[in-house]
Order: structure tokens, then C-alpha cells, then sequence
């Protein structure tokens, strides 16, 4: 008689049977309390299926003379995202020296400069969208702030992390020498971190093109409120193209930015 | 004559309250050549970084060039600091600029803001940089980024650098802990020539009581924040070097004893 040799600890084991029971028991409740049923999802099933295939399938393009203004949407939507985080990441730099207690002048404020950003942060684009709107009116320029104010909390706390990730050896020695708080800023911390700062832009430009198509959905204009309003309009084959034509657009914005960052911190 | 350093009865207790320093005084004139020994911990590190404030002290005062250091700030602090070389154990360089911008940051103590920024510097501090950088055996160099640098050859830069800011007085903390024997060699012969060409009086801290002995002509023993000695090479006899270490001086060559091999076998 041989007990079976167990391939990983005792205490590991059990440990997964907890997290096991503990996830069923969860999902039930949630269950319950949303009202949740798989069941419907497979009675509904039917529906939900000829919705897919008969109004959505196949894609149809929209009327020729609209396909400029489709696409100059999409450039909209781009200069969007582009415009909001390079404005977005300008500011966060200089906010963000004044976030790590090891570079900034004035290392007591430290903590409340990142506890502001990550306030900010915690809330989404699609929020700060709404409350924009309804204060200002719908348009490009609020989707701007909107999206602006997210990235830039986001650069802020990961620009704080380059910051201190990166030895602060280098800012200590020029301190030593007697330089001043702005030239160890562009002597130190900017060449040894800029390439860090870059990807991190890069890593932001790639949220916001998405981020960005969905703040225009709400109103902020581009490509998403062209999707909106063949929605709105029933005409889901035509949103199915442009639908195709956002996924493109953010595959092709993630490939290139992937690339230039794999560049960057070669 | 004047001293160029004087400590009088200098403190550091630490936020988390340890007592690095204990009513050190101690004066330095121009043209020596100072070790500073004593385990690790006894607060080498914390006295050198007294010195020009990149700590600041609990108590006593610290007075460079004939003005205290400890109360000042801002415009007056750098004036101060840049009057004081600084070489650190791990180089402290800026490794994504090129080895001569890392030479003219040793000037940035003397420009004003606008031009420090935007680096840039006068014709003639270029000029004397390339001259530094040839006496140093580095022109090759000049235009290769710091990070591509061997660690000796990185720590000729920090020597360099400090040069750069025409000093009245060196600091060197560890400056060849992270050095092989030869480049270690070069190191502390390169410092001891520049600062005696240059009359700048240099204090070193140094883990190798050897190479202390070998290059100064004074050394301060620390032991728990106080010094313990203060003397000549000549002075440092067997009793004084338990005296700073707690332990008597075969005990400090490594392998140099039985007992030691096998208790680093224990420990192993
Ligand atoms: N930033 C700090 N905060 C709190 N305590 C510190 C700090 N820096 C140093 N200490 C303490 O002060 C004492 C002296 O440290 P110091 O670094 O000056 O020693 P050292 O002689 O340079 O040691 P080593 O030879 O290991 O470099 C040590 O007990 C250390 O733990
Ligand atoms: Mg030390």
C-alpha cells in the first residue's frame, strides 16, 4: 500500500481549495443579487443571435458621400488623444517633480501632490466627461479636458515612479557641486528619465485613442459620435464598418506605439 | 595658517535615532591628504556629507573657507558647496549624457540658472574639461556616453567632475570600494597627485587600513559617531587599530587567519 506522493505542499493545496470555494460562493451571491441568469442568456440565446447575424452582419458601408466625413471623424478622434496627452504629459512633468520626496524641493507636500493625482486618477474619463458636459455643453474641446485630466493624473504617479525608480545618486552629486533645483531638474532627472517618461507617454497615447472614441460617443465628437448616431439611427450594419474601422484605427496606433517604445528603452 | 575646515563639537542624530555623530571637532588645513577609517556604521559617511550640508547636523558647527556652513541656504549653501569636491563610491554620474557633460556639471555651481539649464557652458570651461580629461587619460572618451565607461575609468570622471569646480577641499567617500586593486591603485595615486598639484587639501573615508596607511598624511579613526584617533600613519600602532575597529589587526586582512576561515565556513 503506497500513499500518492502530493506534487506541491500541503498548505498550497488548501489554500487553492479555499480560493476555489470562495469564488463559487461569491459568483452565487453575485448572482442572486443582480438577477444574473445564465439560463436566460441561453434562452434568450435565439434573439440575441439573429440580432448579431440579421441586422449587424454583413457590414455595409455607409453612403459614399458620407465616407469623407467618416474618416476626417477619425482623424478628429486621433488628434484627440494626441493633443490631450501631449498637453496632458507637459503638465504632469513639472507637477510631477514636486510628487517624489527624494527630488522635489519641497519634500513635505511630496504625499498630498500624489494623493491630488490619484483623486484624479480614480476617477474615469467617461465621469469627468459627463460632469464636463453638463457644465460646459457638449464638444470636442470638453472631451479634451476630460481626457486631459485622467492622463495627466496617470502620468503624474507614473512619472513619479520613473523618477524614483531611477538612481537618485546622480541628482545627490549635483547637488554636491552647488547646482540649483531647475538645473538638477534638466541635467539629472531629465536625462535619465526621459526615455522613461517617453514610453510611458506612449503606453497613455494608446489608452486615450480608446478612451477617446468613447468620450466622443457621449459627446465629445469623432469617430465615436458618428458611431452614436447610426446607432441611434438603427443602421447597425453601417456601425458594424465603423466599428471595424475603430479596431483598426487602435491596432495600428498599438503596433506603432508598441514598437517606438521597444525602441525607446532599448 | 587658516584652517579650511573646521568642525566644532558637530551632532547628526537621525530621524529614527541613531547618533551618527557625537560633538566631533576637528580642523583641516590645506595640503593634507586625510583617511578617514573606523567600521562600517561608526558614521564616516554621515561626517563627510556634514561637510557641505547634503546632511544636515542636529548640533555645533561646521565652518568651511573661514564661514559656517550650517546656517546657510539657497544662494549662500551653494556657494558654499561648490567650493568642495565630491567623488562617491558608485561615481554618482548621469550614465545617458556623455562623459564631457558629466565633466562641465562640475561648473554648474558657478552659472546662473538660465545657462546651467540649458547647459551652456563657456568656450574656456570646455576647453579646460578636454585638458582634464586628456591629463586623466580619457579624451577618447570625451563623446561616449557615461554608462559606457569601465568603473575605474567612470570613477576618473567623478575625479574630473570635481577638479571642475576649482575646490578648495575634496571629499571621497568609498572612492574605490567598488574598484579592482589596479584601478583602485590608480584611483587614490590620481587624487593624491591632482590634490597636491593643485594644493587642495582631500579626505578620503577608506575600508583598506593599507591603503590608508600607504597615501595620507593624517588619519582619523571613528568608532560609534567619535573619533578615537587622530594622528600620522606613523602614529597608528597596533593598539590604536583595535581601538578604532574593536578587534586586533589579523583579524582585519581577510584569510589572513585560521580561526576567521572557519568561521566565514560557519556562517557560509
Ligand atoms: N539616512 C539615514 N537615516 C537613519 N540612519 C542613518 C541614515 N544614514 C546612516 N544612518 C545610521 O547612521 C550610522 C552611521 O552611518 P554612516 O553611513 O555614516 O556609516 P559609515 O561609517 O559610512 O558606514 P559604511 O562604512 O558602512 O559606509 C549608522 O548606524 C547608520 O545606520
Ligand atoms: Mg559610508
Amino acid at each position: 500500500m503506497t500513499k500518492r506522493i502530493p506534487l506541491i505542499a500541503r498548505d498550497l493545496k488548501q489554500l487553492y481549495t479555499v480560493f476555489l470555494i470562495v469564488a463559487i460562493v461569491l459568483f452565487a451571491v453575485c448572482s442572486y443579487l443582480t438577477n444574473f441568469n445564465v439560463m436566460t442568456l441561453i434562452a434568450n440565446g435565439d434573439a440575441f443571435w439573429e440580432f448579431i447575424t440579421e441586422d449587424f452582419l454583413p457590414p455595409a458601408l455607409p453612403k459614399s458621400s458620407r465616407i469623407p466625413g467618416i474618416l476626417s471623424s477619425v482623424l478628429v478622434t486621433l488628434a484627440l488623444a494626441m493633443s490631450a496627452t501631449t498637453i496632458a504629459a507637459i503638465l504632469a512633468f513639472f507637477v510631477s517633480l514636486f510628487g517624489s520626496e527624494k527630488v522635489s524641493p519641497f519634500p513635505k507636500a511630496a504625499k498630498f501632490v500624489r494623493g491630488f493625482a490619484t483623486f484624479l486618477r480614480n476617477i474615469p474619463a467617461l465621469v469627468w466627461a459627463f460632469i464636463l458636459f453638463s457644465s460646459l455643453g457638449i464638444g470636442t474641446g470638453v472631451g479634451f479636458v476630460a481626457l486631459c485630466i485622467t492622463s495627466f493624473a496617470f502620468m503624474v504617479r507614473a512619472f513619479v515612479e520613473t523618477m524614483e525608480d531611477v538612481s537618485q545618486d546622480c541628482v545627490e552629486s549635483l547637488q554636491a557641486v552647488g547646482a540649483t533645483f531647475p538645473q538638477r531638474v534638466s541635467q539629472a532627472i531629465l536625462p535619465s528619465c526621459l526615455s522613461g517618461f517617453l514610453s510611458w507617454f506612449l503606453y497613455c497615447v494608446e489608452i486615450n485613442i480608446r478612451a477617446s472614441t468613447i468620450v466622443g460617443m457621449v459627446g465629445g465628437g469623432g469617430v465615436g459620435l458618428t458611431l452614436f448616431s447610426y446607432i441611434k439611427g438603427f443602421q447597425y450594419d453601417i456601425a458594424l464598418s465603423i466599428i471595424l474601422l475603430i479596431a483598426v484605427m487602435v491596432i495600428v496606433v498599438d503596433q506603432v506605439t508598441g514598437k517606438l517604445r521597444k525602441e525607446i528603452l532599448k | 595658517m587658516e584652517p579650511i575646515l573646521k568642525f566644532d563639537r558637530v551632532s547628526k542624530h537621525y530621524p529614527n535615532g541613531v547618533h551618527a555623530l557625537k560633538e566631533v571637532s576637528l580642523e583641516v588645513t590645506e595640503g593634507e591628504f586625510i583617511s578617514v577609517i573606523g567600521p562600517s556604521g561608526s558614521g564616516k559617511s554621515t561626517l563627510l556629507r556634514a561637510i557641505n550640508r547634503l546632511i544636515p547636523i542636529s548640533g555645533g558647527t561646521v565652518w568651511l573657507d573661514g564661514q559656517t556652513v550650517s546656517n546657510q541656504h539657497g544662494k549662500g549653501l551653494r556657494e558654499q558647496r561648490r567650493k568642495v569636491g565630491m567623488i562617491f563610491q558608485n561615481y554618482n554620474l548621469v550614465y545617458s549624457l556623455s562623459v564631457l557633460q558629466n565633466v562641465l556639471h562640475g561648473r554648474l555651481g558657478y552659472m546662473n540658472g538660465f545657462q546651467g539649464v540649458f547647459g551652456l557652458y563657456r568656450e574656456k570651461d570646455k576647453r579646460e574639461a578636454l585638458d582634464l580629461l586628456k591629463e586623466l587619460g580619457l579624451e577618447q572618451f570625451s563623446y561616449n556616453r557615461a554608462s559606457d565607461l569601465s568603473g575605474g575609468q567612470k570613477q576618473r570622471v567623478g575625479i574630473a567632475r570635481a577638479i571642475m569646480q576649482n575646490p578648495k577641499l575634496l571629499l571621497c567617500d568609498e572612492p574605490i570600494a567598488s574598484l579592482d586593486p589596479s584601478s583602485a591603485k590608480t584611483i587614490m595615486e590620481l587624487l593624491r597627485d591632482m590634490t597636491q598639484k593643485r594644493n587642495i587639501a582631500c579626505i578620503v573615508n577608506l575600508h583598506q587600513l593599507d591603503v590608508a596607511l600607504k597615501y595620507s598624511t593624517r588619519i582619523i579613526g571613528l568608532s560609534k559617531g567619535e573619533i578615537v584617533f587622530d594622528g600620522t600613519p606613523a602614529q597608528l600602532n597596533d593598539e590604536m587599530i583595535e581601538k578604532i575597529y574593536g578587534t586586533s589587526r589579523e583579524n582585519l586582512m581577510i584569510g589572513g587567519n585560521d580561526d576567521d576561515k572557519a568561521d566565514t565556513a560557519d556562517c557560509a
